[in-house]
């Protein structure tokens, strides 16, 4: 994972996670009742420069997200826009009718899956896990043991991929790799996911034990190792995140660039 | 139970049940000790050591829920616990995180937690580039002591100790008994292990448990050893001396491995891991029947060389087998026993290659029972493989690549983590094996088994070959008539 963050030093991984977290879910309800396709076209415009520019993974990672992302918005798309309802029709064919309405509409849920995807990812990519559940912790009060939890299984991953590799490499010995055909197939997936869950089973109980033997109590009071402030930064951010919403109501008003200002209207 | 001076602690009439298992585990069974005694704890695999271990801690039945009852259970007021597996036994990604968390436990204050890290971590002789390192970036060996740093944390009085080095390579559980030697200093120990060499300098007690987990033996170190030397044998244990008891009735490699004829060879031959070139052998010709030993430090590339050589990794360069179809002909054992297993129960995991080289039903049928006798594995036949005991895991692994027959076999550490006794039945089994021709390329970090056994040693290091000898290790430290049996192999 380490190699995937360029810099844990920009501004936005100084922000307080909680009330990142906190703004970051705000957004999500904000843009699920906008209508008006163009505030949801400056909208993602604009989280997109954002995203770029606050963004802690390196670019190659960066680039393929952003693209991932795009890709799983056209799906959502297209499935509105190939099969809506409206009166002014493009193009039709069989059961794929596109009507301009329909169109609109499409876009508008493809780009809020978009906004959406980019307004995650400008949070998960600069919040690293541990400072996050302590934040939590601290100023969320979640619950000692969902946090603690959360951070040994986050401890997990990087084991399970090692294991993965591991049964793989064990197929490809045992001659299991070279069984042919859909029933070699379910098999082999049956493997993969026996033997993770056995063994991750096997591991959670393990670490368990092993966190109670070092007097984790689930109940009692506890200090921290990473006091979670406030900082001025979390103004800055705020600000940013105001910024770039207002901007987007605004732009929408003045440069409308296309005549849908209510999806659901027409 | 305390008198002033004096605290004891321990368990009375102790009775214990494993879930579906009919029979009590421990009955009635009493053991106490007092405030600055040393204990080992020693018996064979399987008879309840570990689990007494976690009783007297409280771990069970606290944290681990099994039907018990006794008629008192002193547990001591601070204690720490090191288990088996250095992987599982942390819950934070980072080292210092890992003993903050400790210290969170006890409610020290925030700004004091740096330099009391720093302070474990020194005790332990643990020296870090930076605190905040990733803990999956350390070596076994360093996780067990980081492990040991963050029970520190924990100030604890008595410590338990649960066989912490058998996932160790030989360097690391020196280390590690090292530092707990200084450590323990001023504490009480208890400790299961089954290598004692590096225990034995600073124990006072022995506690001999036989199969039904009885205590049949109690008292000062050297006396108990020495009145029960042959149950020490009988229990698999590795005590100093073992090698050279095992040597006076198993006369070794004594056949030349005088075969000239080529089963591998490798040109220019490169292993890459993340795109990294890990491995570079220029010219390498094992030949039929040797048995190749690949040793080195830890990272040295040796994994990466077999790992290689089985196709498991990218690699560049020439490989040629003397088989057209080396994949019917060479089989691999890796060093984690569970890693070989595809099938859910034992007897399946024995006929799977067969059934996959499409043998015909009775001929698997025959050749299983043959194996799960040979390995006396007929009792666990309808198990799960992850559930069988950690010797019996290793023979089925094996078992299961030598079912075909190979003509080589490439194991990764078979004796790691095993007790004497299934270590020593391997090697008999290998040396057979060996005599029949096949041959076997192993890593291994037993200098013992290279020096008896190997016919030829490659030493790695920094992912090339730096040594590649005929065996004769053995002039070094053996005496004269030693050195003639060894000339025999040199070919």
């Amino acid at each position: 994972m380490d190699n995937v963050w360029t810099s844990t030093n920009k501004l936005f991984f100084k922000i307080n996670p909680s009330l990142k977290f906190v703004i970051i879910s705000s957004l999500f309800i904000v843009y699920l009742f906008v209508h008006n396709l163009n505030t949801m076209i400056w909208a993602s415009l604009l989280f997109l420069i954002l995203y770029y520019l606050v963004s802690g993974l390196t670019g190659k990672w960066s680039f393929w997200f952003v693209f991932l992302t795009l890709i799983v918005s056209l799906f959502s798309a297209s499935a509105m826009i190939m099969f809506g309802k409206g009166d002014h029709i493009i193009y039709q064919k069989y059961l794929i009718l596109i009507t301009q309405e329909s169109l609109a509409r499409g876009i508008l849920l493809g780009l809020r899956t978009f906004t959406f995807s980019l307004v995650g990812m400008i949070f998960a990519t600069t919040t690293l896990p541990v400072p996050f559940f302590y934040s939590l912790m601290q100023q969320l009060k979640v619950p000692v043991r969902y946090a603690y939890g959360c951070m040994a299984a986050f401890r997990m991953i990087p084991i399970m991929a090692e294991e993965l590799m591991h049964i793989r490499q064990a197929m490809i010995v045992r001659g299991m790799a070279r069984q042919k055909g859909a029933k070699a197939l379910y098999e082999r997936m049956n493997r993969y996911m026996l033997t993770m869950l056995a063994q991750s089973i096997r591991r959670a109980q393990r670490t368990a034990i092993a966190m109670e033997a070092k007097r984790f109590s689930m109940t009692e009071e506890r200090t921290y190792y990473y006091e979670i402030g406030w900082s001025r930064y979390d103004l800055f951010f705020v600000v940013i995140i105001l910024l770039t919403v207002t901007l987007g109501f605004v732009c929408s008003a003045y440069f409308p660039l296309t005549p849908f200002t209510n999806v659901l209207d027409h | 139970m305390s008198s002033n001076n004096k605290e004891e602690w321990g368990v009375t009439n102790l009775r214990l049940a494993f879930p579906k298992k009919k029979t009590m585990h421990f009955k009635d069974l009493s053991f106490h000790y007092v405030k600055g005694e040393k204990i080992l704890l020693l018996g064979p695999s399987g008879c309840g050591k570990s689990t007494l271990l976690q009783v007297l801690s409280g771990l069970i039945p606290k944290s681990v829920e099994l039907p018990m009852r006794t008629e008192s259970q002193d547990i001591p007021e601070s204690w720490g616990f090191i288990f088996q597996d250095p992987e599982t036994q942390f819950c934070m990604p980072y080292a210092d995180e890992e003993i903050a968390f400790v210290l969170e436990n006890r409610r020290t204050k925030c700004e004091d937690m740096p330099s009391l890290i720093q302070h474990y971590l020194d005790m332990v002789g643990l020296k870090l580039e930076k605190n905040h390192q990733l803990i999956r970036t350390l070596s076994g060996g360093m996780k067990q002591r980081l492990a040991v740093a963050s029970i520190l944390a924990l100030e604890p009085e008595v410590l338990f100790l649960d066989e912490p080095t058998a996932l160790l390579d030989p360097k690391g559980t020196e280390q590690l008994w090292q530092t707990v030697q200084r450590i323990g200093k001023d504490r009480t120990l208890l400790i299961v292990e089954h290598k004692i060499d590096h225990v034995l300098d600073f124990i006072d007690r022995v506690i001999l448990f036989n199969q039904n987990g009885e205590i049949f033996a109690d008292g000062p170190k050297a006396e108990t050893l020495r009145r029960y030397q042959d149950k020490l044998d009988e229990f698999g244990i590795w005590h100093p001396g073992i090698w050279d008891d095992y040597e006076k009735n198993h006369p070794g490699n004594q056949i030349t491995a005088n075969s000239k004829e080529p089963v591998l060879e490798l040109d220019h031959f490169m292993v890459m891991r993340q795109k990294k070139v890990k491995f570079t052998a220029d010219k390498l010709c094992i030949h039929r029947g040797e048995w190749v030993t690949v040793i080195g430090e830890n990272g040295a590339g040796k994994s990466t060389m077999i790992e290689g050589i089985m196709n498991l990794l990218r690699t560049r360069g020439k490989i040629r087998w003397v088989f057209d179809h080396p994949e019917d002909h060479v089989q691999f054992v890796f060093q984690n026993p569970e890693y070989q297993f595809v099938t859910d129960q034992v007897d399946a995991e024995l006929g799977f290659s067969l059934k996959v080289n499409n043998l015909t039903e009775e001929e698997i049928y025959k050749r299983v029972n043959e194996q799960l006798l040979r390995y006396a594995l007929e009792e666990q036949k309808h198990q799960h493989p992850f559930q069988l005991s950690v010797g019996q895991k290793r023979r089925l692994s094996v078992a299961s690549a030598l079912i075909t027959y190979p003509d080589v076999l490439i194991l990764d550490e078979p004796t790691y983590g095993q007790d004497a006794r299934n270590t020593f039945a391997l090697l008999d089994l290998f040396q057979q094996l060996r005599e029949e021709g096949t041959t076997i390329i192993m890593v291994t970090h037993e200098m013992e088994i290279v020096r008896h056994y190997a016919t030829r040693v490659l030493k790695i290091k920094d992912g090339r070959i730096v040594d590649d000898s005929v065996n004769n290790s053995g002039e070094e430290k053996k005496s004269g008539q030693r050195v003639d049996q060894h000339e025999q192999i040199i070919f």
